[in-house]
């Protein structure tokens, strides 16, 4: 079990990275929240070293997506439909985020997991293959479609 | 820079999450480390439950094992078949046990270490005599196998059966049971021996004086009564009458117990059940004696 102290790094270092593929993945704040505990529990029973920041960060990035696929799998499920999330975030974002994360919301789920390791964490191709425990070129062809299909949502100021 | 990193810029995790998480982690990490805790307390409840009816089983004799030369001893055998107590019935047997490790080594290897000591190779000279005496459910499969032991081969042994009763009649006079079988055969013949008497003596002399006994014939064969009225008087003189009832039945036990003797075969032990106390019926009683008397030499 971590420590008290870990856990508080932990928390500092990913909590946005998380709670950033939590908002690709679900719909609103109480499956987020939800999401969010649960891998940070996870954190807590990983009995396992880590060998470097870098191999810490990819376990939650694992972690977290699947987490939310799990989640999903689970609340396809439910009976009731929630909330938009975009709706409750949009206080806090302007225009021109919004459209950009409904287009990005509106692509399929790997497509969204890529376009997010790639242009947010920076996470080059071979990490990104690595991580999802895809082939390379199979990340690379997601990136080349992801971005088509951006292109298509959002016209030209798309680069 | 790109428009999907300055989208995503503004969606963090609030710090009500997190503080929610760590508590949430905290309620947990208590919440498992009680639950590991009664796991932990569990389990080793379990453990010490097996562990301690293991060990209840195994410390537990079921059969017994007298071994009598001039060293009196008493091994206490487990069901599978190691010894887990050890007794001795005279100074010379105590010698032995401060010597020689017997505990928790099969019965066979450990009568053979018994009588493999030097301390008891010396009592082992022409004259002394060997008595092995068992107690047990399997006495016929434990005898077979002390009789097919090389060492007990060797030293000639002579070997018996007896109870518990006799077993707890002969602790009563602090003798080993195998002993105490002998005393019972030879107040059979000898009225006149008591039970100090024979707490002197060694087995080669109990022997030797049975021998005594039945060389000279049973002094007329209508005699049998009368004698055993003698030895009541004598063996018993400062025993109740209820203490010596017992004796009787250990008396017959040991008597019929001469015809499990390993070398001993043509003696058909049948002829004489335990609880036939009819040993004032010389022609049976002397029959059942000669057979284990001539083996063993």
């Amino acid at each position: 079990m971590k420590s008290e102290e870990d856990l508080n790094r932990a928390m500092e270092a990913y909590a946005d990275m998380v709670r950033r593929i939590c908002f690709l993945h679900l719909k609103n704040k109480y499956d987020t929240e939800d999401v969010f505990q649960n891998v940070y529990l996870k954190y807590l029973l990983y009995d396992k070293p880590f060998e470097s920041g870098e191999h810490e960060k990819a376990w939650f990035v694992r972690v977290a997506i699947n987490a939310c696929t799990d989640h999903l799998r689970y609340a396809s499920r439910r009976k009731w439909v929630p909330l938009d999330l975009i709706e409750e975030e949009r206080e806090v974002l302007d225009d021109t985020s919004s459209e950009v994360l409904e287009a990005v919301l509106s692509l399929p789920e790997k497509y969204r997991n890529v376009i997010y390791l790639h242009y947010y964490e920076d996470y080059p191709a071979v990490e990104i293959a690595r991580i999802l425990g895809k082939k390379e070129n199979t990340v690379y062809s997601w990136l080349s479609r992801a971005r088509e299909l951006l292109r298509e949502r959002l016209g030209g100021e798309w680069v | 820079m790109n428009v999907i990193r300055d989208s995503m810029k503004d969606i963090r995790a609030s710090e009500e999450l997190k503080r929610n998480t760590l508590e949430y982690l905290k309620e947990q990490r208590r919440r498992g480390l009680k639950r590991l805790r009664r796991l932990t307390l569990a389990a080793a409840s379990i453990c010490l439950l097996i562990f301690a009816g293991g060990y209840m089983v195994y410390a537990r004799p079921v059969s017994y094992i007298s071994i009598d030369v001039n060293p009196s001893v008493e091994l206490g055998v487990n069901c599978f078949g190691r010894v887990v107590e050890a007794d001795a019935y005279n100074r010379d047997g105590r010698d032995i046990l401060d010597q020689v490790l017997l505990k928790n080594v099969p019965y066979l290897k450990a009568i053979g270490r018994l009588l493999g000591d030097e301390s008891v190779s010396g009592y082992l000279t022409r004259d002394s005599r060997v008595f092995i005496t068992v107690i047990s459910d399997s006495w016929e499969t434990m005898l077979k196998e002390i009789g097919r032991d090389e060492l007990s081969e060797k030293y000639g042994a002579q070997t018996y059966k007896s109870d518990l009763a006799s077993r707890e009649e002969a602790h009563r006079y602090e003798m080993s049971f195998g002993k105490y079988r002998a005393c019972l055969e030879l107040s059979q013949y000898d009225g006149t021996v008591t039970v100090e008497e024979c707490h002197r003596m060694s087995m080669g002399e109990i022997e030797d004086r049975i021998k005594t006994c039945k060389g000279h014939g049973n002094e007329g064969e209508g005699g049998g009564h009368q004698r055993r009225n003698q030895r009541r008087s004598n063996c018993q003189n400062s025993e109740s009458d209820e203490s010596f009832g017992s004796a009787e039945s250990g008396g017959d036990t040991g008597n019929d117990g001469s015809s499990g003797s390993a070398g001993d075969t043509g003696n058909d032990k049948s002829s004489k059940e335990p609880g036939n106390d009819e040993y004032d019926d010389d022609a049976g009683s002397y029959g059942s004696h000669e057979g284990h008397h001539g083996h063993g030499h």
